[in-house]
């Protein structure tokens, strides 16, 4: 569905992204890890377009991308990332039928339409309550549901997360998760997620992209991606890598300089 | 040719920009439309007829043409000086309206206000319905005077910028007015006055005056106003002459340097507290004013203001700047309306 | 459901219309003449019949030459910068922004003060053309800064907006340290807000301006509202967000410059109407728009009346009354603030 050709990026004289290429399938669940200053949230920014790579192509179904308008981008692929704090707080439903705008163009108003779509996201979601709420009075969880909710509302064919659960309690974090492993299970949306959780990627993700100093170190299933060799070599330390006790996948534990022994 | 106000100026209907949003169907209304215009036409023609032998049209002191009914039997002035200029004349009941600013004589408290130099209050004035307004170039703004053109009202503007200007204001103030023989008069007797002055003061050494108008800043008066032609006919040297601006702010040091052997404090409130302006030079001992003691006060309104006054504040300025060729002419001392103080130290 | 629909833009630019209609009217019937209330609303009536039927010439001059166009360029004005300091709020994601923060008042400022010292104090032509011609540049020059690598960055406009301001700012104090002393008055009268010489073609002058500016960045309302939650967000939302900025700086910035054409500076109308209408109808732009527009007008009128007839014969710069009533409304607004916004 999406597939990257060789790209290369750089903001000023230092190149972020060298020569990267993959491909990631209808209704696949990628993950993107590595050190921070790799080039994952860069990447992600180039997917929807918000950056044009100075060398390298991106194809959307075999178009290429920088053939797609802003709106059109925006039917297709929605993205979940940090949000800056709100000057002046809509409320929950403005925030998800935000989502619609795309689809209206020139258009001053929503339809009932798009009212019906929001409502649909929101359900989905589990936040139609809060539907009258300001911004400014949800807690981070809720928060990040609205904007799953409004990225839902895009009708998107993919989602794009950076750092989603950044932030988030543990609670919050798993019911984030299990949320949008749902989307993917359910409704067929391809994910592709930047997280410098690597476990949390572990176990979730299809596939997982390792990044090192913008270039791709080693992509795979998370079985073949996260090894002992690829961690150490990628991040410079010692880890402890087995096997999650219930589901299975591989598990990085820290390990303090100088031995497990206290 | 017309009276007053242009009547075809004030057909209101073309001066907003609203079309007219009923357009007349029936036939009565149609009649109406056409015989009510025709009503007013009948009248302004009449009245153009009626005043076309009374209303004349000058050229004012800025080149501008200017018409109204002669000779104007309502006038309205928006400078103080205009107001002492047409009570001089001997008008009274024909002054319908005058600035804030006017003060002088006593009479002219009691007329009806219009404004100030720079915000007049037009429907005042609308409602006053003068002839003829008489504004100053130097004071009154042009975006005023354009503003009363375009509500019909005709404004003859003078422009005085020395003091021989004042006599041409009084000439033509005179002419405008119809009171040529008045005007006449009172030249003749500035004349009279100012040569008995500049006589006076031949062949004496000219002491250096420094006039003081404002305090803070310290403001004093340059080439192009009217208190320095008064210190140079008074026989003095006016310590700032040589400065480019109409009112130049010196600062102390330079007045130090000058050392200004008379000083003269033009105030507007001639009858205030002075202990403080005094206290304020008296720090400076090394100027030759203030350490024999000629430090005087004057009232503003008479060297400062273009009016039939300036002749009276000219003799002032003179007795302060030669005390000594005055002492015994009696002529000269504290006439009509004169206010000054003499500090002897 | 509680959104901001067309019908509710409709219902409530209505309403407010009325206000202001019965504003203008008021208005209308206030001055230093006493011209008895009737008579003023039945002059102005006729006349928009297109006929003379009421009052004296006298009072129909009054009413018609000097009131009413007084009120509608107040009312004009103060929409313009009311929308205009919501649209710099919007575009500066900065709650202070006003129509003036980027210089454009300054550099209109500029050019009327030249032209003072010119002597071209003309109301009606020279003044108004030269500090337009001022704020013009000042627009180029404060959009030339602030761009980097073709894209407006608001910080950097902000930055080069101020600087500028500031430095204009100067020049103008040393223009008024230079000039002479009738000079001098008009020059602070001008700054301080004058309407004055408020006359027909003024009007004719800057509505277009007005009209214009306010009914395109209407039209852009939904995407600012977009602009609001950040850049990169509306960007991911299909906005073509660069240009969105061009236009909207470049309308906010004309509709401010041709405002302080007309009248000179007036604060406080641009920072407090959008904020008092984001507290009772929200911040959705769609309705913040019209809604700051009618209510701008008819404050600006209200105090425009005010400052015309608290103290007549004398008149009070305007911009004292809008401090005046602007400032403690605003408090008043932020105390309640939790039991207005119901809409």
């Amino acid at each position: 569905m999406i597939e990257v050709n060789s790209i290369s990026f750089r903001y000023h004289e230092d190149w972020v992204l060298r020569d990267v290429s993959f491909r990631v399938e209808k209704g696949e669940f990628v993950g993107v890890i590595g050190p921070n200053g790799s080039g994952k949230t860069t990447l992600l920014k180039i997917l929807y377009r918000l950056l044009a790579p100075q060398h390298g192509e991106i194809l959307f179904e075999l178009v290429p991308m920088k053939k797609m308008d802003r709106a059109d981008i925006a039917k297709r692929i929605a993205v979940v990332a940090q949000e800056t704090h709100l000057l002046f707080p809509f409320t929950v439903l403005e925030t998800v039928l935000m989502g619609r705008s795309p689809y209206l163009g020139n258009l001053m108003f929503e339809s009932e339409k798009d009212v019906e779509i929001a409502r649909k996201a929101m359900e989905w979601t589990s936040i139609f309550p809060l539907s009258e709420r300001p911004m400014d009075e949800l807690s981070g969880g809720e928060r990040q549901r609205v904007f799953i909710a409004r990225a839902l509302a895009q009708e998107p064919e993919v989602i794009l997360l950076d750092e989603p659960t950044a932030n988030l309690d543990i609670h919050h974090q798993i019911d984030f998760l299990d949320l949008i492993l749902a989307l993917n299970r359910e409704r067929g949306l391809t994910l592709v997620m930047a997280s410098h959780d690597m476990n949390m990627a572990s176990e979730f993700c299809d596939r997982l992209i390792l990044l090192q100093k913008g270039r791709i170190y080693k992509t795979g299933p998370p079985g073949e991606v996260i090894t002992k060799e690829n961690i150490e070599s990628v991040y410079g330390c010692e880890v402890w890598i087995d096997q999650h006790p219930i589901s299975g996948m591989p598990r990085i534990s820290l390990m303090k300089k100088g031995g497990i022994k206290r | 040719m017309s009276s007053g106000r242009s009547f075809l100026k004030t057909n209101f209907a073309i001066d907003l920009p609203y079309p007219n949003p009923f357009p007349s169907r029936e036939k009565g209304k149609r009649m109406v439309f056409i015989f009510l215009p025709l009503i007013p036409l009948l009248f302004l023609i009449l009245s153009f007829s009626i005043s076309y032998s009374t209303g004349r049209t000058f050229k004012d002191e800025v080149g501008k043409e200017v018409t109204f009914p002669f000779p104007p039997k309502r006038i309205v002035s928006l400078a103080p000086n205009i107001t002492e200029i047409l009570f001089a004349l001997g008008l009274d009941k024909e002054i319908v309206g005058v600035s804030i600013h006017c003060n002088f004589p006593e009479k002219a408290r009691t007329k009806v206000r219009v404004g100030s130099y720079i915000r007049l209050d037009f429907e005042k004035i609308i409602s006053l319905n003068p002839d003829l307004i008489l504004a100053t170039g130097a004071g009154n703004t042009r975006g005023m005077v354009d503003r009363l053109g375009e509500l019909g009202f005709s404004t003859y503007v003078i422009y005085p910028k020395n003091f021989g200007d004042i006599l041409k204001n009084i000439v033509h103030i005179g002419q405008v007015v119809n009171r040529e023989k008045e005007a006449s008069v009172i030249i003749e007797g500035m004349k009279k006055r100012s040569q008995a002055v500049i006589e006076l003061a031949k062949g004496i050494p000219r002491p250096k005056v420094f006039i003081q108008i404002g305090d803070a800043p310290m403001v004093t008066v340059g080439k192009g106003s009217f208190a320095d032609d008064l210190i140079r006919l008074a026989g003095g040297e006016n310590i700032a002459e040589k400065e480019k601006e109409v009112y130049p702010r010196l600062g102390m040091e330079e007045i130090l340097k000058r050392s200004p052997e008379v000083i003269v404090i033009s105030s507007m409130k001639p009858n205030g507290d002075y202990q403080k302006i005094f206290q304020e030079w008296n720090r400076w001992k090394t100027i030759p004013a203030v350490k024999n003691g000629r430090v005087h006060i004057m009232d503003s309104d008479l060297i400062d203001r273009p009016s039939p006054r300036i002749i009276d504040g000219l003799e002032e300025l003179a007795r302060i700047l030669h005390p000594e060729r005055f002492k015994n002419n009696s002529k000269l001392v504290l006439q009509n309306g004169l206010r000054s103080l003499l500090i002897i130290h | 459901m509680k959104i901001v629909t067309s019908k509710k833009v409709l219902t409530i630019s209505i309403l407010l219309s009325l206000l202001l209609i019965l504003v203008i009217l008021v208005s209308v019937t206030l001055g230093s003449v006493k011209v008895p209330p009737l008579r003023s609303i039945r002059i102005l009536f006729l006349s928009l019949l297109g006929l003379k039927g009421a009052g004296s010439e006298t009072e129909r001059t009054i009413i018609l030459s000097l009131r009413l166009p007084r009120a509608i360029l107040a009312g004009l004005v103060g929409a313009g910068l009311s929308v205009s300091g919501a649209t710099f709020q919007a575009l500066l994601r900065n709650p202070l922004a006003d129509p003036y923060i980027l210089g454009v008042s300054s550099g209109a400022a500029v050019g009327a003060v030249i032209a003072i010292l010119l002597g071209l104090g003309t109301f009606s032509f020279g003044l108004p053309l030269a500090s337009f011609l001022g704020a013009l540049v000042t627009i180029l020059v404060v959009f030339y800064f602030g761009r980097e690598d073709g894209k407006i960055h608001p910080n950097t406009l902000l930055l080069a907006g101020v600087i500028t301001g500031s430095f204009l700012s100067a020049l103008i104090m040393f223009f008024i340290s230079v000039s002479r002393r009738e000079e001098l008055h008009t020059i602070i009268f001008w700054l301080m807000g004058d309407f004055s010489l408020s006359n027909a073609r003024a009007i004719l002058i800057i509505f277009p301006y007005i009209l214009l500016g306010v009914s395109l960045l209407y039209l852009r309302s939904r995407q600012l509202n977009l602009i609001l939650s950040g850049e990169e967000n509306a960007v991911r939302l299909g906005v073509d967000v660069e240009k969105l900025k061009l236009l909207s700086y470049l309308l906010a910035s004309l509709i401010t410059a041709a405002s302080v054409s007309a009248c000179g500076l007036i604060g406080f109308v641009g920072l407090i109407i959008p904020h008092s209408v984001r507290l009772i109808f929200g911040p959705d732009h769609r309705l913040l728009i019209p809604s700051a527009a009618l209510l701008g007008a008819s404050f600006l009128i209200a105090s425009d009346t005010l400052a015309r007839t608290l103290l007549a014969p004398v008149e009070l710069p305007v911009g004292v009354i809008t401090a005046a009533l602007g400032g403690p409304f605003f408090i008043y607004l932020l105390r309640t603030r939790k039991a207005i916004r119901t809409l």
